[in-house]
């Protein structure tokens, strides 16, 4: 499995990356296996190296699992329901215009070096993280417009920005905004990698050694986890190792062995084994953009709408999860995964229908060629897809849905490149297609993908219909009001086909049996203050 | 490789009619490893050239439905984790395998002996800096100049063979160089001057042809490493796209599937280790004929 070290849109769109909940009907792990007991140790790996061990800093699941640990949010999202509910913050206050945000904070959080956490804290904190810009390109993204947090009183902070930020609610339930402590946020972003990280979470982090480990130890005096834990007051588990081993095979038999209690990017091929051999392999999909195809619509052939619907048609979904992937993963059947906020059903238009995919491709003069890719004025039907290996299964995938777009007579080239090259690859736009996915549980991650001042991997211009809904659910704090727009912008990229969504990237962790209530959040990475082992 | 081999073992046996008959059958006969050798050399070669004569499946498109099936009568090899005969894709890779192997031996070949030349024939300070550069080569290791080339030029069958081509030019160059120190001042050399022919005629006709018996068995020599760097960087993904299959592309898609499916990595893996050995093997018979070859100096 590749590493994930990123920069700032590459962060967004592997966010992903390799991990797991509930929510596809996988169960729960452990749960139910008796009265928690405090103490003891877990042993996690993970299956790259972190790189950094600043949430604020960083993007990928590998480096979230030890990092969520250390740092709570204003508030938390519940992964059933999607509702926002309190964790620092007491409650709060959004304004109409969905521009200012007033936080209560509870009074008796303290970071682990002593210091309160209050609203200078969060000033502090969402200060530094605009500042840092694309050292930290998630936080700093959800504070696009940032005019300044008020200090109203000790406890009560008002955050502001220039234009309506629908989304900046929900993102504050990320590790992206976690609240670190000044000794943290004075320091320069490098400094803040392997150490000097300073938080109020459930753990304190011990050690970082880079390729190697990370070590976190409990906080005794926590006191102030989120309303959604199971149990209140310190972490059960005393310790938490956090091993890094790459290969998937490796971690696999680390786990059978007992030398580490769970192992996070299960390959699909490794999950019947661990399921018969007394395991639980637990999953949830990830909530935000499925895998999929997105076109580059600067380039001639698919700046067709014709020839995307084509291709949209000709990937058989069911088959590359079938194939490639486990029962634990569902083919895309939306613009979004259906964990996400706002998530619209449009399975109806995500068909496998290669006949009329062909009508479509010969009505646009796509004529089939003498070695059967289509030909139209003499240009052959090659399609370019630039992909990264952020995740185990993606040259299977692509390999399978080359041979299903060749059916149709399209000649799909893949050009894989490294992850740290991946951002500055797209940027140059030398492809039809990129290959990607972007974990987050509000639909604004839509906006921070297809909008045209952002990410924009389609490159869409200025103005199109599909940018107006982008911009109209994140002008509004209305939850109905936002889910209309959101479900207008999902409708609009399938039916333009701008983006080919073909599965839900699912987390899939492999555990022990004497692991138990390993929770997942509602972005699908781990949360283990209510972590028991028996 | 087979018919050269056959051409430079040949002159040993000299004699007439039946007896060298005889004799090259006894040759034969009392190395049966070279035999063996010799075959499956020129099974791989035919397989590169003429893939359809081997097996008639589609290397690139599987049937999703009879993924990982172990080796039969079907499938030699077993099918990938796509469906995909594994034997066919075997045999398709050894083109492209085959086909960076030889190119980043002619490369290291044709270069490293235009550098040994030079400096073999012009002495002097050419010498000294050209053999310097390649002391330089020499002292940084093979594996790791040929990963630093390969980033730099980017992915692909053609890059990975420059790549692996530049470690070996230097020791081409060196032995170029003392071949050609031995011939240069040898008195059919010196005649060619004295009847005025020119220094780039003389080197091209009379210096090169007889420096050149012991680089071209180091070309041989070459191929098995050569064989073997190419698949390793193949291996770390430098090589063929997916879904082109090459060998260590092959080796490297089946690891994680070790404990699953042992035919993915296996099959192909004993492949190139057989065509390595047996590589080394002729080169080595070349090399023996060669050294009982050379013939005194007039």
């Amino acid at each position: 499995m590749a590493r994930r070290r990123l920069a700032l849109p590459a962060v967004l769109l592997f966010a992903a990356g390799a991990l797991a909940a509930t929510g596809c009907g996988a169960s729960e792990s452990g749960a139910g296996g008796g009265t928690p007991e405090a103490g003891g140790e877990l042993t996690f790996a993970l299956a790259s190296d972190p790189g950094c061990v600043d949430p604020q800093q960083q993007g990928n699941n590998d480096a979230i699992y030890p990092a969520r640990q250390l740092v709570d949010s204003l508030t938390d999202e519940d992964p059933e329901t999607g509702d926002i509910v309190p964790w620092l913050a007491e409650s709060w206050e959004v304004s109409e215009d969905a521009r200012s945000f007033t936080f209560h904070i509870r009074d008796d959080a303290t970071f682990s070096d002593g210091t309160p956490v209050d609203a200078e804290a969060v000033r502090a904190n969402f200060d530094s993280i605009v500042e840092l810009g694309a050292r930290a390109a998630l936080g700093s993204s959800y504070l696009a417009g940032y005019e300044g947090t008020t200090v109203d009183d000790t406890h009560t902070a008002t955050v502001t920005f220039a234009e309506p930020n629908g989304q900046f609610l929900r993102a504050t339930t990320t590790f992206s905004l976690g609240l670190l402590a000044e000794a943290t946020t004075s320091l320069p972003p490098e400094e803040r990698c392997t150490d000097n990280i300073v938080g109020s979470g459930p753990f304190v982090l011990d050690e970082y050694r880079p390729n190697e480990v990370v070590v976190e130890t409990r906080r005794e005096d926590y006191a102030w986890g989120s309303s959604l834990w199971r149990h209140e007051g310190p972490a059960y588990l005393e310790r938490l190792t956090f091993e890094v081993i790459p290969e998937s095979g490796v971690r696999t038999g680390a786990l059978r062995s007992g030398q580490v209690d769970a192992i996070g990017g299960v390959a699909p091929q490794d999950e019947a084994g661990l399921d018969d051999g007394g395991f639980t392999v637990q999953s949830r999909v990830n909530p935000g953009l499925p895998f999929g195809l997105t076109a580059n619509i600067s380039r001639p052939a698919v700046s067709d709408q014709a020839v995307r619907r084509a291709v949209l048609l000709a990937i058989d979904r069911q088959e590359v999860v079938d194939t490639v992937l486990s029962p634990s993963f569902r083919p895309a059947t939306s613009t979004l995964a259906h964990t996400t906020d706002t998530y619209l059903d449009l399975s109806a238009e995500l068909t496998h229908d290669t006949a009329e995919a062909e009508r479509l491709l010969d009505e646009a003069g796509w004529r089939p060629g003498p070695d059967g890719v289509r030909v139209k004025d003499g240009e052959p039907l090659t399609l370019t897809v630039l992909w990264a290996e952020n995740f185990g299964p993606n040259e299977n995938a692509l390999q399978l849905i080359q041979q299903q777009l060749r059916a149709i007579g399209v000649d799909l080239t893949l050009r894989s490149t490294s992850i740290a090259e991946f951002t500055a690859l797209r940027e140059e736009g030398d492809f039809d297609y990129t290959w990607g996915n972007a974990t987050r549980t509000d639909p604004d991650i839509l906006r921070t993908q297809f909008s045209a001042g952002l990410v924009n991997v389609a490159r869409l211009p200025d103005g199109s219909p599909l940018e107006e809904a982008l911009q109209a659910q994140n002008a509004v704090a209305d939850p109905e009001a936002r889910a209309e727009h959101s479900a207008a912008a999902q409708r609009l990229v399938l039916e333009e086909a701008y983006s080919v969504p073909v599965f839900e990237l699912t987390t899939v962790l492999g555990i022990a049996d004497h692991v138990h209530d390993l929770d997942f959040e509602a972005s699908s990475r781990i949360q283990l203050h209510d972590t028991w082992v028996s | 490789m087979s018919g050269r081999a056959v051409r430079a073992i040949a002159p040993a046996l000299a004699g007439t009619g039946g007896a060298r008959a005889r004799r090259a059958l006894a040759f034969w006969a009392r190395r049966p490893g070279l035999v063996a050798s010799v075959l499956l050399i020129a099974t791989v070669l035919t397989a590169a050239v003429a893939p359809g004569l081997f097996t008639s499946q589609d290397p690139l498109t599987g049937v999703p439905a009879d993924r990982l099936l172990a080796p039969s009568a079907d499938h030699l090899f077993g099918t990938d984790q796509l469906g995909r005969d594994l034997f066919t894709r075997t045999v398709h890779g050894a083109a492209e395998s085959l086909r960076a192997t030889a190119l980043a031996v002619g490369l290291g070949l044709v270069v490293g002996s235009a550098f040994g030349l030079v400096a073999g024939a012009f002495g002097g300070l050419v010498d000294d800096a050209l053999m310097r550069v390649a002391d330089v080569l020499l002292s940084i290791p093979a594996l790791l100049l040929s990963l630093t080339v390969v980033t730099a030029l980017g992915f692909g069958t053609v890059n990975v063979a420059i790549a692996v081509g530049v470690t070996s030019v230097a020791s081409f160059a060196r032995i170029m160089r003392a071949e050609v120190i031995r011939v240069r001042d040898v008195g059919y050399v010196e005649a060619a001057y004295a009847s005025g022919v020119r220094r780039p005629t003389v080197l091209l006709r009379h210096v090169l042809p007889n420096a050149s018996g012991p680089v071209l068995v180091f070309a041989a020599v070459e191929f098995g490493t050569v064989l073997l760097a190419v698949s390793a960087l193949s291996f770390l993904g430098y090589g063929a796209q997916p879904p082109e299959p090459e060998w260590g592309a092959l080796v490297s898609d089946g690891r994680d599937y070790l404990a699953t499916a042992w035919w993915l990595t296996t099959l192909p893996g004993l492949t190139i280790a057989a065509t390595v050995l047996a590589a080394n093997r002729v080169a080595r018979a070349l090399e023996a004929e060669e050294t009982q070859d050379r013939e005194p100096l007039p």
